[in-house]
């Protein structure tokens, strides 16, 4: 999965801790999800979708694994 | 409130372990050289809680949660494997105690080498989580 998070965070001028706090995560995690190494929860995508005004289908970029 | 309560116990515990341990040193005379290994390790895995609670700490003082989804299944993942560790530490510290060595260990051996293989690989593979990510 990849994701279109810090294209978007950089449009708002939002460092990875200023989006961390608006959702209430630690930093690391959006640092994780950014790198595609954490896949998060449908309410946290909704979180970050919502601080970043956008959608979950627009901020994730879903690839076909084969499953 | 919650996150701040979580790191005073922590702190607390790390601080009755360490009391705790330089009683025994103080009181033991004498310290093999077992023992210090055994101290040695006990002081790792009470090293390894305090970089914990930094963490925790350093998160709080910024104005982020002390843990989020990410790192309670960090956890999750850490207890599971440090409990597997347990278990075959249980199995195998005995048998490679009598095969290599041709020694039955005692009960009390068994235990703390259990408590340690389990607390050592929760450690680990917490540290090894929470930095490289799933």
């Amino acid at each position: 999965m990849k994701t279109r998070m810090k294209e978007l965070r950089a449009r708002y001028d939002l460092t990875q801790e200023d989006l961390a706090k608006k959702i209430g995560v630690r930093r690391e995690t959006i640092l994780f999800i950014e790198k595609g190494k954490y896949n998060p929860s449908l309410k946290l995508a909704h979180d970050i979708a919502k601080a970043l005004q956008t959608t979950i289908d627009n901020l994730f970029i879903f690839e076909d694994d084969g499953r | 409130m919650k996150d701040i309560k979580g790191i005073l116990l922590g702190i607390g515990i790390a601080a009755a372990v360490l009391v705790t341990l330089s009683f025994y040193v103080l009181n033991a005379g004498n310290i093999e050289l077992e023992e210090f290994f055994l101290i040695g390790i006990v002081i790792i895995l009470v090293v390894s809680a305090m970089y914990i609670i930094w963490d925790r700490i350093k998160n709080v003082n910024k104005g982020l949660p002390a843990q989020d989804e990410r790192l309670k299944l960090t956890n999750y993942k850490a207890c599971s494997y440090g409990f597997i560790a347990s278990i075959w530490s249980a199995v195998g510290a005995p048998l490679i105690s009598g095969i290599l060595f041709d020694h039955d260990l005692e009960g009390h051996y068994v235990t703390a080498i259990v408590v340690m293989c389990g607390g050592i690989a929760f450690f680990i593979s917490y540290l090894y989580l929470a930095w490289k990510g799933d």
